[in-house]
């Protein structure tokens, strides 16, 4: 679809302004086209490459630079690269997507559709204030409010949304290329282990005593039983195979400890002046095991677990490498307007539905189809590969660079207009307080999870096209109007409703029942260290409440009046422990992984009636006063708008009721063993406030009281 | 609403207006040119290039404040007049604090995306307990909750939405 609309603009701006599409004689025609056009209006085209832009230099291992027309013979917004048997030429970006070629943005310049530019209908810019950010943050230039970054730094917010350009990739290639972090690695302790158990920093000597106490124990039993190792004398004794096991598994965790602190410390993931102390899951380790984490996009507690432990394992450049595939992936995405990514796929494997042909078609997993097309096509399959790409094209060539892909034909339900729908389901549902009166917590085991479903009309079907763990609310503290905090059910409602407004880098307004404590931060400003109002949470931004970008479910008003907000949003966020733990709700909204919702918003603009209203400026302040300082949260814009219509529907099932309490409770519960002035006061009836469950919402129109992330 | 949030808005509204009255449009920034990263002050007449923004900066009430961004001052508020601050368009956030004589520090934050006027509400130092968050002391014989970690009878809840209590600028 998106191919079909960057033909569709393509094709037009070679009329406005003559493209050269010599190239495009020389180009097969692809075995496959997309068929789907959309109604959205073009973003605003990008700006011209820099004048005196280098040809791409052909080193003599790479394939032959191609003869015509060369990339100097190309209008610069009109160039794309085309692999060719192993060749590389340029052509024609108009007259490629002509032929049915999709045109990847491969660009340093790219951000997802959510933050392009648009025009309005008088032809003039929509600026996206977020958009600079978002470009600064890929590039490594910017930091998340805005400010140049100092140097060196690097943001690595993959894992938050924002993946690096290929500029910054290229950097990190031909870094990695050089580094020596995987030579001389004991791979075997690193293999040897799954996982590396956590020891709080304070209890270290203390097990490791305790570790030496059996050991001393086992091997004084090992030589009474005559057995040559532990192992023996487990296999005899099978009762003290727990403690044997035990004691083997700490001293290969301790070995594996040692490589993992080698090989953090050599990627440079030790923050400065936070100082480790080896052997010991301190701070810094905590830090740094993060920070690589978010570099590689893994999607763990930040402990040492199993794919953090085997992206470790792996040499820096297959790291970079499968970093350039997905980031490939976002690009291919966003360029061919998919969202099947196989994840509505059950144990019997994809879903079906009947074609027009009457035969039963599988449901593909277009994401990966499309991406892997793509790598093939660009000669990407392995680190070597990659590096020698990076190589021929210098950061100047990746500034503004596109190539033509030839991408697997779209399923016969694509149209221009899709009857798309969600339904979310809250899987199991307690609404019993998780503590007794002591401050004891009770588990609440979940077997079924919240989930985000994502559904198409055709030919009387309902065709689930991606299906994704998302979050309900729960239990949450909550800032009442005496100045205390209490626990509040923040429930997530049910029934049907609809997605009119998607706003991109939206801003969530904290209403006066957030923690006071959640709304500062400390941040240098100017050379000074200070306390701020925490803007990461409010947005916009990937830290965001509301993450990279929200739909707002609403309850459609009938008869002239307006809509009904209750305050829930499905969008994407940061905390995607909240999505994938097993105790993980929100406040009451629906959550995804930001890149998902960026993924699902990007895919339902292109495929839905779409009206941009682009920024939505605002003037709001608010104060609030913490020790003797008033802090002043000031929002100047509630994000970049787009209006669905008709608009989305979306059905939020009730899902399974466990545990004794069939109904949310409605007021606040005093925290265990924290004094209070009183009773606790009324729930306040805001929108935010109804999240919990309370009465009928509120018009949706004219209000900017954010609603519960 | 809650009465010392409304009393808060009066007065926000009133101080707003006192600030219109005396013509903010003829206030003189003060301050010197500044290199660099820092803010350059200029008079807010002066001619706006497509590259540059003006933030105005006022109080209210109209009370002198001293402006700093980080270690840096930026300058002092001029009462009646305000301070204008130019940046380079789209470079950042300012998170300034605002201190004024008798009154609690602000933070607060400009925007340099578009020209912007931002209004200080200042509060005094003796009625802090306006202010939301504001925790009133727990008396010593107050003890723990006896119903903690139980919820409470369900009281009903507060009565017609409250607007939502922005400050206009």
């Amino acid at each position: 679809m998106k191919g079909a609309l960057q033909s569709t603009v393509l094709a037009a701006l070679a009329l406005c302004l003559g493209c050269d599409v010599r190239g495009v004689a020389s180009l097969p025609p692809p075995q496959t086209t997309s068929s789907a056009t959309t109604s959205i209006p073009a973003p605003a085209s990008k700006p011209a490459p820099p004048a005196g832009k280098p040809a791409t230099p052909a080193p003599a291992s790479s394939p032959p630079a191609p003869q015509e027309p060369g990339p100097s013979a190309l209008p610069d917004d009109d160039r794309a690269l085309v692999i060719r048997d192993g060749q590389e030429s340029w052509t024609s970006a108009t007259g490629a997507a002509r032929s049915g070629y999709t045109i990847i943005d491969l660009g340093d310049d790219w951000t997802p559709y959510i933050f392009a530019e648009h025009r309005g209908s008088d032809g003039q810019p929509m600026p996206n204030r977020y958009r600079r950010v978002f470009l600064g943050l890929a590039n490594d230039t910017l930091d998340e409010d805005g400010e140049p970054l100092p140097a060196g730094e690097k943001n690595y917010l993959e894992l938050y949304g924002i993946p690096p350009s290929l500029g910054v990739l290229r950097a990190r290639f031909l870094e990695d290329e050089k580094q020596k972090c995987h030579e001389g690695a004991n791979l075997a302790a690193m293999e040897a282990v799954e996982t590396v158990g956590y020891v709080a920093p304070e209890k270290v000597k203390q097990e490791e005593q305790r570790i030496a106490r059996l050991r001393s124990d086992l091997e004084g039993t090992r030589k009474k039983a005559n057995a040559r190792t532990l192992a023996e004398l487990a296999a005899k004794d099978p009762k003290l195979e727990p403690k044997v096991k035990l004691v083997e598994r700490r001293a290969a965790e301790k070995l594996a400890m040692t490589e993992v602190e080698r090989r953090l410390a050599c990627e440079g993931m030790f923050k400065r002046g936070v100082k480790h102390s080896p052997g010991i899951y301190d701070d810094a380790m905590r830090l740094a095991v993060r920070r690589f984490q978010q570099k590689h996009m893994i999607y763990e507690s930040n402990y040492l677990r199993q794919k953090t432990m085997d992206a470790l394992a792996r040499a820096p450049l297959a790291n970079d490498h499968e970093a350039l595939v997905r980031v490939l992936r976002e690009r291919v995405v966003a360029a061919a307007g998919v969202v099947e990514d196989g994840s509505a796929e059950g144990k019997n494997g994809p879903p079906t539905y009947t074609g027009a042909n009457g035969r039963s078609l599988p449901v593909r997993n277009l994401v990966e189809e499309m991406k892997q097309a793509a790598v093939e096509q660009l000669g990407l399959t392995s680190p070597e590969a990659a590096l020698a790409f990076f190589k021929r094209h210098s950061a100047a060539d990746l500034r503004h660079l596109r190539a033509a892909v030839r991408l697997p034909a779209l399923p016969e339900y694509y149209e221009p207009n899709m009857d798309l729908s969600i339904v979310i389901d809250r899987g199991e549902v307690w609404y019993d307080l998780p503590w007794d009166s002591a401050g004891v917590r009770h588990a609440q085991p979940r077997k079924r999870y919240p989930s985000f479903h994502v559904y198409v009309k055709y030919k009387e079907q309902r065709i689930p096209l991606a299906r994704w763990r998302t979050t309900i609310g729960g239990w949450r503290a909550e800032q009442a109007s005496d100045g205390y905090e209490y626990f509040r059910y923040k429930g997530s409602d049910v029934g049907p409703r609809v997605i009119r407004n998607v706003v991109a880098g939206p801003v969530w307004i904290a209403p006066e029942s957030t923690p006071i404590r959640t709304l500062v931060k400390p941040k240098t400003v100017n050379g000074l260290q200070q306390r701020v109002v925490n803007y990461d949470e409010l947005g916009p931004g990937f830290l965001s409440a509301y993450g990279l970008i929200a739909g707002y479910l609403v309850v459609p008003g009938k008869g002239g009046k307006p809509d009904w907000d209750n305050g829930i949003r499905a969008h994407g966020s940061s905390e995607y422990l909240s999505m994938y733990s097993a105790e993980g709700y929100s406040h009451g909204c629906h959550r995804l992984p930001n890149h998902l919702a960026i993924r699902l918003y990007s895919f339902i603009l292109h495929h839905r009636p779409t009206r941009i209203l682009g920024d939505q400026p605002t003037n709001i302040a608010r104060q609030f006063l913490l020790d003797n300082d008033v802090f002043e949260i000031r929002v100047p814009s509630r994000g970049y708008q787009y209006v669905l219509e008709p608009p989305l529907p979306v059905d939020v099932l009730e899902g399974e009721i466990k545990g004794t309490l069939k109904k949310p409770v409605l007021t606040y519960v005093p925290k265990p063993g924290v004094r209070y002035p009183g009773p606790p006061p009324a729930v306040p009836n805001s929108a935010e406030g109804r999240a919990g469950g309370i009465g009928p919402g509120r018009s949706a129109a004219g209000d900017d009281e954010g609603g519960t992330p | 609403m809650r009465p010392r949030a409304r009393r808060s808005k009066l007065r926000l509204r009133a101080g707003i207006a006192l600030l219109a009255i005396l013509g903010v449009g003829t206030a003189v920034g003060l301050g010197a040119q500044d290199a660099d990263e820092s803010p350059a002050v200029a008079e807010p007449s002066a001619p706006k290039t497509q590259d540059k923004v003006n933030i105005t900066l006022q109080t209210v009430p109209p009370r002198k404040a001293v402006v700093k961004w980080g270690n840096k001052t930026l300058g002092v508020i001029p009462v009646p007049r305000p301070l204008v601050v130019v940046r380079p368009r789209d470079s950042g956030p300012l998170d300034l604090v605002v201190r004024a004589a008798g009154f609690l520090p602000v933070h607060t934050r400009a925007y340099t995306f578009s020209d912007s006027r931002v209004a200080i509400k200042l509060t005094p130092v003796s009625e802090k307990n306006t202010l939301f968050g504001y925790r009133a002391e727990v008396l010593p014989d107050a003890g723990a909750s006896p119903d903690a970690g139980a919820p409470p009878p369900a009281p009903a809840p507060a009565p017609a939405p409250a607007p939502t209590p922005a400050i206009p600028h």
